[in-house]
C-alpha cells in the first residue's frame, strides 16, 4: 500500500502538468516533492535513470561517461553521500562509500521517480528516510493484470539493451512479475583531446539484471517481495591525461555481482492504527583488477570487496485525534565489509535508527515535527600495522526536522521546512588502508527552504510555476588530508560549505484539436561556498563541481501518437577545485537531445533518441569526456 | 515555432549566465616576457640564473606544472611549461616527481605520464620526451641520465629496436633503473634494483638507489617495505651490491666527499623517520645520523635536501599522530668524520606548520643562506613556496608566493 500511495501522490502531478488537487488526506506526505516524473509503466520509451534525474532542478549528476561510467546524484550541493536512493521505500545503500551508481538501475518497471529535499514525512515511512538528507524515490507499481512487455534499445557505441517484463496474476490476491534486462556497450566513443580526436578505450560494459516480484493483498493491507540480481563486467577508461604513446591510459577492469531480497508488508489494523514492516538482505561483490600485464603504468591491484547487509524496519502510525497523527519507526541495520586488500580490518557496523513524528493534516494545512536518533557501533579487526589501537567505535546523533505546507489559495501552495541530518562516515573514510581515521564524527547537513507553487488548470492551458529558495550548510565535512607524508593520508571533520540556492521551474502545456504542446523550463542558482579554513587561498570560493547557474528546457509537441521532444541542458562554468582559477576551470556547456516516438494503438511503440545532436564536447567530471552525438533506437512491444 | 522561441530564450539565458571564453595564449619568443609577483633576490649575487620548481599535481588530474623564480628580476612565474609549449596538448602531464638541471637542460620526471621531459633551461621549450614506465627520480653522470622506475612494481618489460615497449613479466614486482643517453635522449638499457626505487644519487662511478617497497607493503604475500640501497656500477651498468639501511627509503644524497645519505620514511606506525649515512668506501658501515649531543631518535625527516656538503631536513616530533596539525623544525647535519658517521647537528629557530612538501637551500654566500619550503596545502588546491632566512645576515628575506599543486621539487640553474 505504501508504494501505491506514493504512486497515487505521484500520479497526481504526473508529468508535472496534469496536477490538479494536492491530496489532503492522511496519506499525503507533509511536503510536496521537489520534482517527480511519471514514467508511465509500459508505454514510455526506455530512458536511463540518470537521464531522468539530470533534468530535475537542484540536481547535479556526476557522470564519468559511457554506459559503464559511474553516475551519482548530488542534490542542492549536499554531496552524494547525503542523498538516499530508495526503491519502494527501502534504501539502496552502500556502507563502503555511500554512493549509489545510478547506471546500475534502469527505468524498466518503474512507475515514477520523485525527489525530496527535507522533511518529506509520509505516513509509515522508515526511520532511515527521516534520517537522510535528500531522497530520490524509485517507485514501482504492483503488477495488476497479465501482460508481457518486450523492449529493445540499441544504437551508437555498440549498445544493445533488450529487456522483458512479464506480469501474471496468480490468484485473486496475488500477482508476480519477472523482469530481465541486458545492457551491452563497447564504450568506444570519439572525444576531443585539444585539437585531435581520440577514441575512448576500455570503456566497455556488459550487465545483466534479473528481477522477480511477488505482490499481494491482505484484508486491509498489502505486501511485496522482490528478488534482484545484478552482474556486470566493465572497463574503467581512466582519466584523460598525458601519457607516453606506448602506454595505454588504463586496462583496469571491474566485475560486480549484486544480489538483494527485500520486501514490505503494510497493514491497516483498526482504521486508526497501521503498521509497515520492511526488510532487506543484500550481498554485493566487487572485483577490481588493474591488469599490470597490459599496462605497465598501472598500480598492481587485483582485489575484491564483499559487502553484506541485513536490514529490518517497523513503522507504526496512530491517528490520535481527528487530523492528528503520531508515527514511530525503528530500523535495525547490520553490515560487514570483507576484502583481500592487505592489512584490511574487515569492519562491521550495527546501526539503529528511530524516528518519532507528529503530524497535523487537514485539507488546507499540513504540518509535521519529527525527531530521529541514529546510533551506530563499528567493530573491526585490529590493524596489523597497529595504526588503530581501538577495535571499536560508536557514533550517535539526534536529527530534528519540521515542515509545513499551506494551500494559501486554490492556485497557490506554500511549503517550508528545516532539517538537520547526519551521515555516518563510510567504511572507506574510516578504515581505508593507510588513509582512514577511525575517530571521525558523522558529517552534518542542515537544510532549510521554502517552496512557492502557483498553478492553474483549464481545458486549454495547464501551467505551473515554482520558486524554491533554500539555504544549506554542510559542516564537519569529512575531507581527506595528507599527514607527515604523502603516502599516509587521513580523514578529518574539517570541511564547511554554505549553500544558498534558488530553484525555479515553469511548466506550460496546451492542447487543441488533437495537438499537444508543452514547455518546461528549469533553472537552478547555487552559490556553494567553501568556508573550511579562514585565511586560506580557497576560503569563500565555489566548491568543486557546483555551477553557479544551471538549467534545462524541454519542449514537446504531440499529435496522433507522435511525440517530438527537445531537451536542452546548460551548466555554467565550474571548477574542479576550490581554487577557482583558470587552471581548474571546467568550461560551460550546453547539450541538446531530440526524441521522437510514435505509438501504434498502445501495443507497439517506436522511438529514436539523438543525444548531443550538435556533437558538443563537454565534461561533467574533469578528465572524463562525455560522448558526442549518438543515436539510440528503441522498440517496445506488448503482445498482451 | 515554439522550439525556436525557446532556443532564443535559452541562448539569451546562457549568454547572460556563463559565456566567457579565453583567447589562446600567444607563444612568447623567450620566457622573459613571462611575469609574476616579484621578490628581492639581489642578495643572491650573479651566479645562478633561475630556480625551477616542479609542482607534482594530483594523480589522474594531469596538472603537473613547472614554475621558476628568475633571479635577475625576482619574478616568480607559474605554469611556465604550458606557456612555453602551447603545442603540447597535455601540458607537462600527470604527477611530476623529480627535476634536475644538467648543463643547460632541465630534466623533468613525469611519473604517471611515463615521460622524462627534457627542456631548455633557458626558455623551457621541449627538447625531447623520453618514454620510461612510471619514472620516479633522476641523477646524472658524464654520459647518462639514470632514472629510477617502478615499472617492476607493476610489470617489467623491454624496448625493442624501434623503441616499442613490450611487457615481459607482470609478476616480478622489482623496480629498475633506466639509463638515458645524454646526447641521444634514448633509453639505452636498464638494470633491476629493489622494490619501488625512489631516490638516486651518482658519485664516484657508483649509483646509489633507495628502495622503498611502498607498493610491496600493500601487497601479498609479505606486505613489507623494502629496506635496501642498491648500488650499481655505472661503468658496467650492473648491480654490484645491496645494503640494508632502514625500512621505506626515500631520498639519497651524495656529498661528493665520500659520504652517502639516505632518508627513511619509517612505517608510519612504530618505526620513525630518520637520516642514515654510509661512506662510499665501505657501504656496510651504515649508521643513523646523530651526534654526541643529539640522539638519532630526536632527528626526524619529512623532507630533505643537500647543499654544500650539509644535509638539511624538516621534521616533526609527533609523526604517528594523524589528527593534529604538525609543527615542523629545521635541522642540518655536517659530517666531521665520514668513517664513524659522527658530525655536527644544527637546529634552526624557524618553525613551520602546514604541510611542507619539499625544501631547497639558496645561498648567496656571506651568511645569507635561506630555506625555500614548498607547502602542499591540502594537496588538492595550489600550494605555496616560501622563503625563510636561515642565517642572521639573510635578514628580512621572507616571502610567500602561490605555486601549483604540491610544489615539492627544486633545481637551480
Amino acid at each position: 500500500m505504501l508504494s501505491l500511495l506514493l504512486c497515487a501522490a505521484l500520479l497526481q502531478e504526473a508529468d508535472t502538468l496534469k496536477a490538479s488537487v494536492v491530496s489532503t488526506h492522511k496519506d499525503a506526505p507533509v511536503l510536496r516533492p521537489l520534482e517527480e516524473v511519471h514514467l508511465g509503466g509500459r508505454k514510455a520509451a526506455p530512458v536511463l535513470l540518470s537521464d531522468v534525474l539530470r533534468r530535475f532542478t537542484g540536481v547535479q549528476i556526476k557522470d564519468y561517461g559511457g554506459a559503464g561510467g559511474l553516475k551519482t546524484v548530488n542534490v542542492r550541493s549536499l554531496g552524494s553521500e547525503h542523498v538516499g536512493v530508495f526503491l519502494d521505500g527501502i534504501q539502496i545503500d552502500n556502507a563502503q562509500n555511500m554512493q549509489v551508481d545510478l547506471g546500475r538501475y534502469s527505468t524498466q518497471g518503474l512507475e515514477g521517480v520523485a525527489l525530496w529535499s527535507g522533511a518529506k514525512a509520509l505516513r509509515l515511512q522508515s526511520a532511515k528516510e527521516y534520517a537522510g538528507g535528500a531522497a530520490v524515490h524509485l517507485l514501482t507499481a504492483a503488477p495488476q493484470s497479465d501482460s508481457l512487455l518486450l523492449r529493445l534499445r540499441g544504437g551508437s557505441f555498440g549498445t544493445l539493451n533488450p529487456s522483458l517484463q512479464w506480469d501474471k496474476r496468480l490468484g485473486p490476491r496475488i500477482a508476480m512479475r519477472l523482469g530481465a534486462e541486458y545492457l551491452g556497450s563497447n564504450g568506444r566513443y570519439p572525444y576531443q583531446y585539444f585539437d585531435t580526436t581520440l577514441v575512448r578505450e576500455n570503456g566497455d560494459c556488459r550487465a545483466l539484471r534479473l528481477e522477480a516480484l511477488l505482490s499481494g493483498q491482505t484484508g486491509r493491507g498489502e505486501w511485496r517481495l522482490r528478488l534482484h540480481g545484478y552482474g556486470s563486467q566493465r572497463g574503467f577508461p581512466g582519466p584523460v591525461i598525458r601519457r607516453a604513446s606506448g602506454f595505454p591510459l588504463s586496462a583496469e577492469r571491474q566485475e560486480d555481482r549484486d544480489f538483494f531480497a527485500q520486501g514490505f508488508w503494510t497493514q491497516d489494523w483498526t482504521g486508526r492504527y497501521s503498521t509497515a514492516l520492511r526488510f532487506k538482505l543484500s550481498s554485493s561483490y566487487t572485483h577490481y583488477d588493474t591488469h599490470p600485464e597490459k599496462n605497465p603504468m598501472a598500480m598492481p591491484y587485483n582485489i575484491f570487496y564483499r559487502l553484506r547487509s541485513a536490514y529490518v524496519s517497523l513503522s507504526q502510525s496512530l491517528e490520535v485525534a481527528e487530523k492528528w497523527y503520531l508515527d514511530l519507526s525503528a530500523d535495525l541495520d547490520g553490515c560487514t565489509l570483507g576484502s583481500d586488500v592487505g592489512q584490511f580490518v574487515s569492519p562491521r557496523r550495527g546501526s539503529v535508527f528511530a524516528a518519532l513524528s507528529a503530524r497535523y493534516q487537514s485539507d488546507r494545512f499540513r504540518a509535521g515535527a519529527h525527531l530521529t536518533w541514529m546510533g551506530a557501533a563499528d567493530s573491526f579487526d585490529k590493524h596489523q600495522a597497529g595504526l588503530w589501537t581501538r577495535e571499536d567505535a560508536s557514533r550517535s546523533a539526534w536529527m530534528p526536522s519540521a515542515g509545513i505546507s499551506w494551500n494559501a489559495a486554490t492556485w497557490l501552495e506554500i511549503d517550508a521546512f528545516a532539517k538537520r541530518s547526519y551521515r555516518l562516515p563510510t567504511f572507506n573514510d574510516l578504515y581505508y588502508s593507510l588513509m582512514g581515521n577511525a575517530s571521525l564524527r558523522p558529517e552534518s547537513a542542515f537544510q532549510t527552504g521554502f517552496d512557492f507553487r502557483a498553478h492553474d488548470e483549464s481545458d486549454a492551458l495547464v501551467w505551473e510555476v515554482r520558486v524554491s529558495p533554500y539555504y544549506n550548510c554542510v559542516s564537519d565535512k569529512i575531507v581527506a588530508i595528507p599527514t607527515t607524508s604523502q603516502f599516509r593520508w587521513t580523514m578529518l571533520n574539517i570541511g564547511l560549505a554554505d549553500i544558498v540556492g534558488l530553484d525555479v521551474k515553469g511548466a506550460f502545456n496546451r492542447s487543441w484539436d488533437g495537438w499537444n504542446a508543452g514547455v518546461t523550463i528549469r533553472y537552478t542558482f547555487q552559490r556553494a561556498l567553501d568556508h573550511s579554513s579562514p585565511g586560506s587561498l580557497t576560503y569563500g570560493n565555489q566548491i568543486p563541481y557546483i555551477p553557479l547557474h544551471s538549467g534545462t528546457a524541454d519542449a514537446s509537441l504531440g499529435y496522433r501518437g507522435w511525440t517530438l521532444v527537445w531537451e536542452w541542458s546548460f551548466t555554467s562554468e565550474r571548477w574542479s577545485r576550490s581554487a577557482n582559477t583558470d587552471d581548474y576551470r571546467i568550461a560551460p556547456w550546453t547539450v541538446s537531445d531530440l526524441v521522437l516516438t510514435k505509438e501504434f494503438g498502445g501495443r507497439l511503440q517506436l522511438g529514436v533518441r539523438v543525444s548531443n545532436i550538435f556533437g558538443r564536447s563537454y565534461q561533467l567530471v574533469q578528465g572524463y569526456p562525455m560522448p558526442g552525438r549518438s543515436i539510440m533506437a528503441s522498440i517496445s512491444y506488448s503482445p498482451f | 515555432m515554439k522550439n525556436q522561441t525557446l532556443t532564443v530564450l535559452c541562448c539569451a539565458l546562457l549568454c547572460a549566465a556563463c559565456s566567457k571564453d579565453y583567447d589562446p595564449v600567444p607563444v612568447p619568443s623567450k620566457d622573459s616576457s613571462l611575469e609574476g609577483p616579484k621578490q628581492d633576490m639581489t642578495w643572491l649575487g650573479k651566479g645562478p640564473r633561475k630556480l625551477f620548481v616542479l609542482n607534482e599535481g594530483g594523480m589522474g588530474s594531469n596538472n603537473a606544472s613547472l614554475d621558476f623564480l628568475r633571479f635577475s628580476d625576482g619574478a616568480y612565474v607559474t605554469g611556465a611549461f604550458r606557456k612555453m609549449n602551447p603545442g603540447i596538448a597535455g601540458g607537462l602531464g600527470d604527477v611530476g616527481n623529480d627535476i634536475a638541471v644538467r648543463g643547460d637542460e632541465l630534466w623533468i620526471v613525469v611519473n604517471n605520464s611515463g615521460i622524462v621531459e627534457v627542456v631548455s633551461a633557458e626558455d623551457e621549450t621541449e627538447i625531447a620526451a623520453v618514454q620510461v614506465p612510471t619514472p620516479r627520480s633522476i641523477a646524472f653522470d658524464d654520459k647518462y641520465a639514470y632514472v629510477t622506475s617502478w615499472a617492476g612494481a607493476f610489470a617489467s618489460g623491454s624496448y625493442d629496436d624501434k623503441g616499442n615497449y613490450t611487457i615481459v613479466d607482470s609478476s616480478n614486482p622489482k623496480g629498475r633503473v633506466y639509463r638515458i643517453g645524454l646526447g641521444s635522449k634514448k633509453v639505452e638499457g636498464s638494470v633491476e634494483v629493489g622494490y619501488q626505487p625512489e631516490g638516486i644519487a651518482c658519485s664516484g662511478g657508483k649509483l646509489y638507489v633507495a628502495n622503498s617497497g611502498g607498493i610491496s607493503s600493500q601487497l601479498p604475500p609479505a606486505y613489507s617495505y623494502d629496506n635496501t640501497v642498491s648500488i650499481i656500477d655505472a661503468a658496467t651498468f650492473t648491480l654490484s651490491r645491496s645494503v640494508e639501511v632502514a625500512v621505506n627509503l626515500k631520498s639519497v644524497w651524495a656529498d661528493g666527499k665520500g659520504a652517502v645519505y639516505v632518508t627513511s620514511m619509517g612505517n608510519f606506525w612504530d618505526v620513525p623517520t630518520g637520516l642514515y649515512m654510509f661512506p662510499e668506501q665501505d657501504p656496510s658501515k651504515v649508521g643513523r645520523v646523530g651526534s654526541d649531543a643529539v640522539k638519532p631518535e630526536a632527528l626526524h625527516v619529512s623532507c630533505s635536501c643537500i647543499h654544500d656538503g650539509t644535509v638539511y631536513c624538516l621534521g616533526t616530533g609527533n609523526e604517528y599522530e594523524w589528527s593534529v596539525s604538525h609543527k615542523y623544525y629545521v635541522w642540518s647535519f655536517t659530517p666531521e668524520d665520514t668513517a664513524t658517521g659522527k658530525g655536527r647537528c644544527t637546529f634552526y629557530p624557524q618553525e613551520f606548520s602546514g604541510t611542507p612538501y619539499g625544501i631547497c637551500v639558496l645561498d648567496g654566500g656571506a651568511d645569507t643562506r635561506t630555506l625555500l619550503v614548498g607547502d602542499a596545502g591540502d594537496y588538492f588546491n595550489p600550494g605555496t613556496v616560501s622563503c625563510y632566512p636561515l642565517d642572521f645576515n639573510a635578514g628580512e628575506k621572507s616571502w610567500t608566493v602561490s605555486a601549483g599543486v604540491c610544489p615539492g621539487h627544486f633545481a637551480i640553474w
